[in-house]
């Protein structure tokens, strides 16, 4: 068979099946441009966040609807044990309003004079 | 353009599962090279095709080197699911073997047997 009836056999495979005809062999890069792209399932490998019960929360509140808050429980929870009388003492203030030290550091009690 | 990773770091954390650092530094790579990777392939193919000036495919070449090294898929790491771990992983479950282990005799993983004869 004559080599010129291979070749046309050969391009109307490529235009059929879309294929690059490239009788010469040029390095012409169409391999990468076959290729697959990775990100998609690259990208797939960690498990991803759908709903997070934040997510919950904001679409609730607008309907009233609201959830334990964490946070808010503490401060109450705080705000009741001072009340009692059990949370930390104020400091002291004189009259132009500089803070006295309850217990004033170590070194200073020693720097005071001793007196016999 | 300033090569920070920082860039490819989401507003939102993501990710549920296990998460650490090398975790979240690896989903963020993998994030980088999926927004990339158009522009990636595009610049290779001009750097393969012999058809294009030199001037043109030397340029690609510089662009391609310039991009940001979270952007190339040679960065990602196959990082246990469970546990964060990057080493024995075994792929179709994406577990470490120690993870894959446990699971398996847990029998958390359908059609997985621990072999006995």
């Amino acid at each position: 068979m004559a080599q010129s009836r291979i070749l046309d056999l050969v391009k109307s495979q490529c235009r059929i099946f879309s294929l690059n005809f490239n009788p010469q062999r040029l390095r012409l890069g169409n391999k990468i441009l076959r290729q697959r792209l990775r990100g998609p399932a690259l990208s797939a490998w960690y498990p991803r966040k759908t709903v997070s019960f934040r997510d919950l929360q904001n679409t609730y509140k607008p309907l009233g609807l609201t959830t334990f808050d964490e946070y808010e429980d503490d401060r109450e929870e705080a705000i009741q044990v001072s009340l009692r009388g059990k949370g930390r003492p104020k400091k002291k203030r004189s009259a132009a309003g500089n803070v006295i030290l309850n217990n004033p550091p170590y070194r200073y009690i020693h720097m005071q004079p001793t007196t016999n | 353009m300033v090569k920070m990773a920082g860039m490819f770091r989401p507003r939102r954390l993501d990710l549920s599962g296990f998460i650490n650092t090398r975790v979240i530094r690896d989903h963020n790579k993998r994030m980088a090279i999926e927004q990339t990777e158009p522009e990636r392939q595009a610049l290779r193919y001009m750097i393969r095709n012999t058809s294009l000036p030199q001037r043109v495919r030397a340029q690609a070449q510089l662009q391609l080197s310039q991009m940001h090294p979270y952007t190339r898929p040679t960065q990602v790491k196959n990082r246990c699911v469970a546990s964060g771990h990057g080493r024995s992983i075994v792929r179709a479950f994406r577990l470490n073997r120690f993870q894959f282990r446990m699971q398996a005799i847990a029998g958390e993983l359908p059609g997985v047997q621990k072999a006995s004869w």
